[in-house]
């Protein structure tokens, strides 16, 4: 039995589908309560039941997309993990990110030739860390941070960020560089200090994905298609893929 | 005419705030009481697994993990706490931030039902919207993955095949290349110095392509840094006009 194969095991299907099951029926709690809450409250059932029906429309286009990021990750953590953390807290980008970071910690890369089962388990365990601080923050601050802002203008909390905004941005262009500085680093040293020898795969892989984004974005902002945004991450990733099926290293 | 302007709804001035209070008050108990709930299963959940497959998680490399690669995430999840809970109200930020996916959907998706109803942040109405918005959104999505991993089952063969295994070992490459073009486009500028730095460090230093999530800091303090050097001149250009 492969990893692969270990991995899309019953038993794990069973645990990742139960958690699934469980943030489900939290979600329909919540969708209980605050449709009783409002009707007690006075508000109208026309606009609550616009605010289901607009976000359930809104919502399908990006479901779809993360989909596409569970088919993404399932070819080398197996289809039950990426199907768990996509459907709670996860964010592709994120998953895939964090997934590498503790592949490259237990020595081995994000390759379903590499996987192994502590690495998995390890790999799992990090993703799940690495992203519980929202969590842990709603948690532990909600109640007060909310009743600080009770009685002044919310809108002033987002207004005053700053420098916030840009210090994120500027965080994910750190982060990005790093990655496609080691794929040019790789290709030219890779095998052998300026052989220009290394592997060239992720660099192709990068490019088509980002020639691809740059598609969807001139299609999302040029022509007016805003659905493409909603795919935008997780079909350029798909297409640099296929650049790498196409290249076959 | 605008029918929603003409629907008589109650405000943030209008609702009986003891009823308010009341609900706040539940919906912050009910709130932590399913976040350590989802957290407790999602920190078990890697021991479980790994205790079906025969092995546990290494401790050592998922701290070292943590230290590269979980430090910017962290930050990343303060900031998006800070920002975003205002927006969403009590039960909308539980919610949010147990389902995830934020940016890409649960905030647009919480910001156009609060357009299309007109309620504003920070009300009443505010707090039962987005909570309604957000779990239909939740439940929107666990509907759609739960059905399509019941159709991918099927093509898993095909999915193992050796042919597509390229294309899976090149999952992060497709990622950072699609999330350059979002970046870059930003602040080509900045982009450049880091780009440029890095490249050339793995070019004369290609041991280190082992670590790169270990240089996710240097290159990342050095975007912040630079970008902290123009808002501060910006700042000081503007205090001058």
């Amino acid at each position: 039995m492969t990893v692969l194969e270990k991995l899309n095991g019953t038993g794990i299907y069973l645990i990742c589908g139960g958690i699934v099951l469980f943030i489900a029926a939290v979600c329909v709690v919540f969708l209980v309560r605050a449709w009783k809450a409002g009707k007690a409250l006075g508000m109208d059932p026309v606009k609550m039941k616009r605010a289901v029906t607009s976000s359930a429309t809104f919502s399908l286009l990006p479901s779809v997309a993360i989909l596409l990021g569970v088919l993404a990750l399932s070819g080398s953590l197996g289809l039950p993990w990426p199907w768990l953390r996509l459907s709670v807290i996860g964010a592709l980008h994120y998953e895939t990110q964090v997934a590498d970071a503790a592949a490259e910690q237990v020595g081995v890369s994000l390759s379903p030739d590499a996987m192994t089962t502590q690495a998995f388990a390890t790999i799992a365990l990090l993703m799940s860390v690495c992203i519980m601080w929202g969590m842990v923050l709603t948690t532990l601050f909600n109640r007060r941070y909310l009743r600080r802002l009770q009685g002044r203008n919310p809108a002033g909390a987002s207004a005053g960020r700053g420098f916030g905004d840009q210090a994120m941005a500027a965080m994910f262009i750190g982060m990005v560089s790093a990655y496609l500085g080691s794929y040019l680093g790789g290709f030219v040293s890779g095998s052998g200090l300026f052989t220009f020898s290394g592997s060239w795969t992720p660099l192709v892989t990068a490019a088509v994905a980002a020639l691809a984004m740059a598609v969807f974005t001139w299609l999302a902002e040029k022509k007016h298609l805003a659905w493409v945004d909603n795919f935008s991450i997780a079909g350029s990733m798909l297409l640099g893929m296929a650049a790498a099926v196409a290249i076959g290293h | 005419m605008n029918t929603e302007k003409n629907v008589n709804v109650k405000t943030a001035g209008t609702v009986d705030p003891k009823k308010y209070e009341a609900y706040l008050k539940s919906t912050h108990r009910l709130g932590q009481a399913v976040s350590l709930l989802t957290l407790a299963m999602l920190l078990g959940a890697p021991f479980l697994i790994g205790s079906l497959l025969g092995t546990l998680p290494d401790l050592g490399a998922a701290a070292r993990g943590f230290l590269s690669v979980g430090l910017v995430w962290t930050v990343s999840s303060i900031v998006e706490y800070l920002v975003y809970t205002p927006m969403l109200g009590a039960g909308g930020s539980y919610l949010a931030f147990i389902t995830g996916n934020l940016i890409n959907m649960k905030i647009p998706c919480a910001m156009n039902a609060r357009e299309l109803v007109g309620a504003k942040a920070g009300t009443p109405e505010n707090e039962v919207i987005s909570t309604l918005s957000i779990a239909t959104s939740a439940l929107v999505t666990i509907v759609v993955l739960a059905l399509g991993v019941l159709l991918i089952l099927p093509l898993q063969p095909l999915l193992e095949s050796k042919v597509l295994q390229p294309g899976f070992a090149n999952v992060v490459p497709a990622l950072f290349g699609a999330m350059a073009y979002k970046y870059y486009r930003k602040d080509v500028r900045l982009a450049l110095v880091p780009l440029v730095c890095m490249s050339l460090l793995f070019m004369f230093v290609p041991s280190l392509t082992a670590s790169t999530s270990f240089m996710i800091i240097p290159s990342g303090a050095l975007a912040i840094g630079l970008s902290w050097l123009r808002y501060r001149k910006v700042r000081k250009e503007v205090g001058q006009k």
